[in-house]
């Protein structure tokens, strides 16, 4: 009885701590917006759409050169390329699409896209399409496309952007180079040292492409840390 | 529901002394449908009253054939896609994947890339580990206050690292940034200063989850000596991360096998040796506590430099991988992530093979729920941390 009386006892503390816990919620601000009437702001690179650009004077960016296309995971763009014509505008030869379309239900939003047109013709958009009622609606035509572009916020990437970040340094130029090779410097002896512990970014690199029976279980684990990685591994 | 008689025969997965043969077993279909399973899983629970006698765990409800649509695919294509195996995680998809394309490649990925890389790995582990918290503490029902407080507590600070995410890559799941040789996307300016205040939040109230989960009551007694793996089983059945630490293998390959910049931190690996599904709750909740460590040491020494070793792919067709063969394993939140590649020198892998921790994680299953009531089933799978996508993948 005794022993029964002292864990409900705990019980009642434990009772009372959670009221306290849930007692600390009220006096915090809520987390939760009412999602219709009040949309949260989203980043700046969000992206969630798509839009096909003009240029300047009006000209449309996209010359059809079907580099999208090629690179879409999911094969979701289709371009019928129109070939090259005098542009309406400038009177330039020069590539058009005839036809460019976008089936966002199997889009996957990876941006690589965006990331290889030659013109940063097509950009993301940061607010998403309305939900649609038949699978057809959810196929961006290309007018749908253009259209998007004057209704629809711009995603901050485009390819230049993009390419942009990751070619060039934020830094001042002179200083990334010596950076990469003071890295480059500094890793290969530490790899050399730790050569039992397989860094696989670096290890495995020198005997990938020269011994081609490299296999998780061919590695021979000199230090015993290897032995539950081998194990783990097969 | 259907009742089934099996007889007396030799089984290596059948508790054989806990069931009494005159008495009928109950064949309980667990799954795929069930709320508890974290996706589509079923196992079929053989019961004698109450008390599991035999599991049989089925997998590939989920099964997308990503290892033959990543063969079929351009190298440059696969990133995004493998976003999709471990939906709780991707960023450690994406790493595995594209340290196994650069070990092929012999490319050393730039130091300011390694410690992007670190510190996203680090904060999805948080991520991760604070979903799984929230869905266990639901698997275990009305036991923890309706089990959704937990949850809500969760998923509200998880929210706090997508968000980071999304200022990064623009997209809160399936970020494809990384890429071969580096990352697609340079951290944007004040960042850090944003991980920091969110790391403030989530460390002020792991002591709230700690007084929720592993200090109360109800939590310990349903999780306290259930569903126990032994230490040497665990190794045997390849189960890695933080079930294995749980069950007292200190084995962690950030510090045994450092990649990204985990040579240049100090990786404290978290371990419990009771092997329980307490003990894992206790390394999860440990390692979260130890990646907002990392994360904090690491935000204000990230290097400056270019963030990507080659160009960009603009011809996914003329990116070749030379031939060769590679297996690069990480340490994912869920545990080692295996990817193994066969290159024929052409622009498609001849072979790529994902090793998945949850696949090796649930072959533990048959081994430690016979014996274990129903009730207890839900909180064994649940401690396990299974992600369908990624063991059916």
């Amino acid at each position: 009885m005794g022993a029964a009386s002292v864990k409900s006892f705990g019980y009642l503390i434990d009772s009372v701590r959670a009221l306290g816990t849930s007692m600390r919620q009220v006096f915090r601000p809520v987390n939760t917006v009412q999602f219709p009437d009040v949309i949260r702001p989203r980043a700046e690179r969000y992206r969630a759409s798509f839009a096909l650009l003009h240029d300047e004077e009006g000209d449309e960016l996209c010359i059809g050169c079907l580099q999208c296309e090629r690179i879409c995971p999911s094969q979701v763009i289709a371009i019928k390329a129109a070939g090259k014509r005098e542009s309406p505008i400038t009177g330039k030869k020069r590539g058009y699409a005839d036809d460019f379309t976008l089936d966002m239900s199997a889009c996957i939003f990876c941006e690589l896209c965006v990331q290889v047109c030659p013109t940063d013709a097509i950009v993301m958009t940061r607010e998403q399409d309305p939900p649609a009622y038949s699978r057809e609606d959810l196929v961006l035509t290309m007018d749908k496309l253009y259209a998007n572009e004057k209704s629809k916020t711009r995603s901050w990437g485009d390819a230049t952007k993009l390419m942009g970040m990751q070619e060039a340094p934020k830094a001042p130029k002179a200083h990334a180079p010596a950076a990469v090779a003071a890295t480059v410097g500094a890793a290969a002896p530490a790899a050399a040292e730790s050569a039992p512990a397989t860094k696989p970014s670096e290890a495995a690199p020198g005997s990938a492409s020269s011994d081609p029976t490299r296999a998780p279980e061919g590695q021979v684990p000199p230090a015993p840390p290897a032995a539950p990685d081998a194990g783990a591994a097969s | 529901m259907q009742v089934q008689t099996i007889t007396r025969r030799v089984d290596p997965h059948l508790a054989i002394d806990l069931y009494d043969p005159e008495a009928e077993l109950l064949l309980l279909h667990f799954g795929p449908q069930h709320p508890s399973t974290h996706g589509v899983f079923r196992m079929d629970l053989y019961l004698d009253g109450e008390i599991v006698v035999k599991v049989v765990p089925y997998v590939g409800y989920l099964h997308r054939a990503v290892e033959k649509l990543c063969e079929k695919l351009t190298y440059a294509q696969i990133t995004p896609v493998v976003d999709k195996n471990d939906y709780v995680a991707p960023m450690t998809n994406e790493q595995a994947i594209n340290m196994a394309f650069e070990a092929l490649l012999g490319i050393e990925v730039p130091r300011r890339a390694r410690w992007i890389r670190t510190i996203f790995a680090e904060m999805q582990r948080i991520a991760s580990h604070l979903l799984w918290l929230g869905t266990f503490a639901l698997d275990m029902g009305g036991a923890l206050g309706g089990g959704s407080t937990v949850f809500l507590h969760c998923f509200r600070e998880r929210e706090l690292i997508l968000d980071l995410f999304e200022d990064v890559t623009g997209a809160r799941f399936h970020y494809n940034t990384h890429t071969v040789g580096g990352n697609r996307h340079d951290i944007p300016a004040g960042w850090s200063a944003k991980v920091k205040a969110a790391l403030d939040v989530i460390a002020s109230r792991l002591p709230e989850y700690a007084s929720m989960t592993l200090e109360n009551r109800i939590f310990i007694e349903r999780t306290r000596g259930v569903g126990i793996l032994d230490g040497e089983l665990a190794l045997e059945l390849g189960v890695t991360g933080p079930i294995l630490r749980a069950s007292g293998v200190d084995h962690d390959l950030r510090r045994d096998a450092p990649f990204h910049a985990y040579d240049e931190v100090k990786v404290n690996v978290v371990t419990r040796s009771a092997g329980d599904c307490l003990a894992r709750a206790q390394v999860r909740l440990g390692e979260i506590e130890e990646s907002i460590r990392l994360v904090r040491a690491m935000i204000d020494g990230i290097p400056e430099g270019i963030i990507n070793a080659g160009r960009p792919i603009k011809q996914p067709a003329q990116f070749k991988i030379p031939a060769g063969q590679v297996y690069v394993g990480i340490e994912t939140p869920r545990g080692e992530l295996g990817t193994y590649v066969i290159a024929d020198g052409t622009a498609n892998a001849h072979r790529l093979k994902i090793r998945p921790p949850s696949l090796h994680a649930l072959s533990a299953l048959p081994h430690i729920l016979p014996g274990a009531t129903v009730s207890d089933a839900v909180v064994i799978l649940g401690s396990l941390d299974p992600i369908m996508g990624e063991a059916d993948r």
